[in-house]
């Protein structure tokens, strides 16, 4: 199997003042196509950190992150920004769409921004991934019109609609109930088994593990362990956490 | 294009999103920009009406006048042999729409009940249609002019005569050789005054001036040059060509003085020499004593322009940075999925550019509206505005040029000032504006 993400080694600190606070610890992690990774562990442990690093939208303080076969450390702004609109594709904890966009804008803005699709194909595209994640009804709603379920659709699909290969959720459903929640990710799954994209998500929420093929769990900026979804639940989260509630 | 098309449709919205910010700054830019039309239209206005009233009371787009001395300290406004200089002038000014000659000369000019000091210039009528045409007759007629001494007043110079058409008055002036001379003439038509220039300047027939100075009948004191109306700008320069002709057709010349005719006696009396020197000027140098009025106007208008244009930009920057910290989040947004700075740049440079010829655009519209309300009302101007106006009426000239010079220049301004805080919307690192709060 090919390794879509490779993290070796990797360090990231923030200085705050005169304070250096490290954020991960030498950190090494292999990621192969088509996973439904998840990364958990508690407030602080170094998850977003990670998913940033994986994104390319920041950069470690020592150590080497490879997306797709690209090592980032010698990629320039412009390539990396790049790298992010044709390979990668992001899911925000709060959504993040362009509120003065509508539904259907704010899907078809990567496309846009790659330059490549004719505007059928653009349309074809969106229209596609609108029905796919069941608001077709709602393609020319603004964000504000919509729930917080619906704009998390949207932007699944947005992160989709350049058929990325790796997609990065930093906690989808820590904004949404847990019946949206639920939703939420079993149409990632299914888009997972589907369109074979790789998905990488930061949960804490211990009751989304059994989505994941595996579950890497951290502590402290470090990795304590990468189980399968069904052992992580069975040990009990991770450290610090209290035992996960299986639903 | 698809790229641009999108940067500036989210610019577009973002304004429309935040519209009573947008508003507040886009009314600012039209009062700038309406300002700015209003101060260009006054000083277009007076202009216009400067070079049309000069162009017709005292002088022609180029003049070619000189100096006649008989004694090296008496001079007088006396050009000989006219009809050879206009040859000259003919084959070397293929700017030239028509000429005229006129004779000049300054004179008492004396009634029943008042005298007073004018000066008098000599006119063919028959040979002066824009002449007709610009000046506004109140009362007698102008073509009466080509009737042998005869003489036309300005409303003013009447008032303190106190004569109306049909009563004689006398001129009284010193002929070149130094001698007192009398003529009589009987008032043809007073007309409207025009200015400054119409409190110090009557016209008569120009064989009064030959008859009143003593002069033969191929003397004139000036050929008056209109040129072609696109040429009119470079006056100045078909002047200086036509100096360099005239000298090389044998004549001599005074040393170039941008000063009108009447201010050069005493400097040509104090010169060493006798007979004929020829004097080239424009429009400007005749009226170089009023001429200061569109300077006062053009300062006035940088001084006001500069605070204003200050303002605007402060509070362009201002609402930038505003909107930057506010969408902050969006940005870091936009730059993780995949858009470049160059892309965050357009972006906001694109907003200020909207509002800025949003802005200039309604401006200009309102400054155009209010100049040609100010016209259509045909505003009286007080008497002493009047002397430096060279008119009775407030007349606001708009030009399409000038609008777009406006329209294009402050849009500008707006862009640019949003470029340094464009520029750093652009730097922010994605993942820091990603989890900006505010």
């Amino acid at each position: 199997m090919t390794h879509i993400v490779s993290v070796q080694q990797v360090f990231k600190n923030y200085t705050l003042g005169t304070f250096v606070v490290p954020a991960l610890r030498g950190v090494s992690l292999d990621v192969e196509e088509g996973e439904f990774l998840a990364i958990a562990g508690p407030s602080g442990s170094g998850k977003t950190t990670l998913l940033n690093l994986i994104g390319c939208v920041d950069t470690p303080t020592k150590g080497l992150v490879r997306i797709a076969g690209n090592a980032t450390e010698t990629m320039s702004e412009r390539q990396l920004t790049r790298l992010r609109l044709h390979t990668i594709g992001f899911i925000f904890q709060s959504f993040n769409l362009v509120p003065v966009l509508s539904v259907f804008q704010n899907i078809e803005l990567p496309l846009l921004l790659q330059r490549s699709a004719t505007t059928k194909e653009r349309r074809a595209r969106v229209e596609a991934l609108l029905d796919r994640v069941g608001i077709r009804e709602y393609a020319s709603h603004r964000p504000s019109e919509l729930s917080g379920g619906q704009r998390q659709r949207v932007a699944i699909a947005r992160a989709l609609v350049t058929r990325p290969k790796l997609v990065l959720a930093d906690e989808p459903t820590a904004n949404l109930d847990s019946v949206t929640g639920t939703n939420i990710l079993d149409l990632m799954k299914e888009l997972n088994r589907t369109e074979k994209t790789t998905f990488i998500f930061s949960t804490h929420d211990a009751r989304v593990w059994s989505y994941a093929s595996s579950v890497v769990r951290l502590a402290d900026g470090q990795i304590v362990d990468r189980v399968t979804a069904e052992e992580a639940v069975r040990a009990g989260g991770v450290p610090g956490q209290p035992s996960p509630r299986a639903t | 294009m698809t790229n641009l098309i999108l940067d500036f449709r989210i610019a577009l919205r973002s304004l429309f999103q935040h519209r009573r910010r947008t508003f507040f700054l886009v009314a600012a830019i039209a009062g700038v920009t309406g300002l700015l039309v209003l101060l260009n239209a006054l000083s277009t206005g007076v202009s216009e009406t400067m070079i049309r009233a000069a162009t017709t009371l005292s002088s022609g787009h180029v003049n070619v006048g000189g100096f006649f001395k008989v004694t090296s300290s008496q001079s007088g406004p006396v050009v000989t042999e006219f009809a050879k200089v206009a040859k000259v002038v003919e084959a070397n000014v293929p700017e030239l729409e028509h000429w005229v000659h006129r004779g000049r000369g300054w004179a008492k000019i004396i009634a029943d009940s008042g005298s007073t000091q004018a000066g008098v210039t000599g006119i063919d009528i028959k040979n002066e249609p824009d002449f007709k045409r610009v000046i506004s007759v109140v009362s007698g007629r102008i073509d009466d002019l080509a009737e042998r001494n005869t003489i036309m007043l300005f409303e003013s110079q009447v008032e303190r005569l106190k004569v109306k058409v049909g009563d004689a008055v006398t001129l009284s002036a010193q002929t070149n050789r130094g001698a007192a001379n009398t003529v009589d003439c009987r008032v043809v038509a007073i007309a409207k005054d025009m200015g400054l220039m119409s409190k110090f300047g009557t016209f008569v027939p120009i064989e009064t001036t030959r008859g009143l100075y003593q002069l033969r009948p191929d003397t004139t004191g000036v050929i008056q040059l209109y040129l072609k109306p696109q040429f009119v700008s470079e006056s100045a320069a078909v002047a200086g060509r036509l100096r360099i002709a005239l000298e090389r057709a044998g004549y001599a010349l005074m040393d170039s003085d941008a000063s009108p005719f009447w201010m050069k006696f005493q400097t040509v009396n104090r010169e060493d020499w006798t007979g004929q020197k020829l004097d080239v000027t424009t429009w400007e140098d005749e009226v170089s004593f009023l001429t200061w009025t569109l300077k006062v106007i053009s300062v006035l208008k940088v001084v006001l322009l500069t605070i204003l244009i200050a303002i605007v930009i402060t509070g362009i920057m201002n609402t930038m940075w505003i909107a930057i910290r506010e969408r902050t989040r969006e940005i870091g947004t936009l730059r993780a999925i995949g858009m470049q700075r160059g892309g965050v740049l357009r972006m906001f440079l694109f907003e200020s550019f909207q509002m800025g010829l949003l802005g200039t655009l309604a401006g200009a519209l309102a400054g155009t509206a209010i100049a040609l309300a100010v016209n259509a009302a045909r505003i009286q101007v007080p008497l002493s505005v009047q002397l430096f106006l060279m008119s009775d009426r407030l007349h606001l000239s708009i030009h399409v040029s000038a609008l777009t010079q406006a329209v294009v220049m402050i849009t500008g301004i707006t862009t640019l000032a949003a470029l340094y805080p464009s520029y750093r919307a652009a730097r922010l690192p994605p993942v820091s504006a990603m989890s900006h709060f505010g």
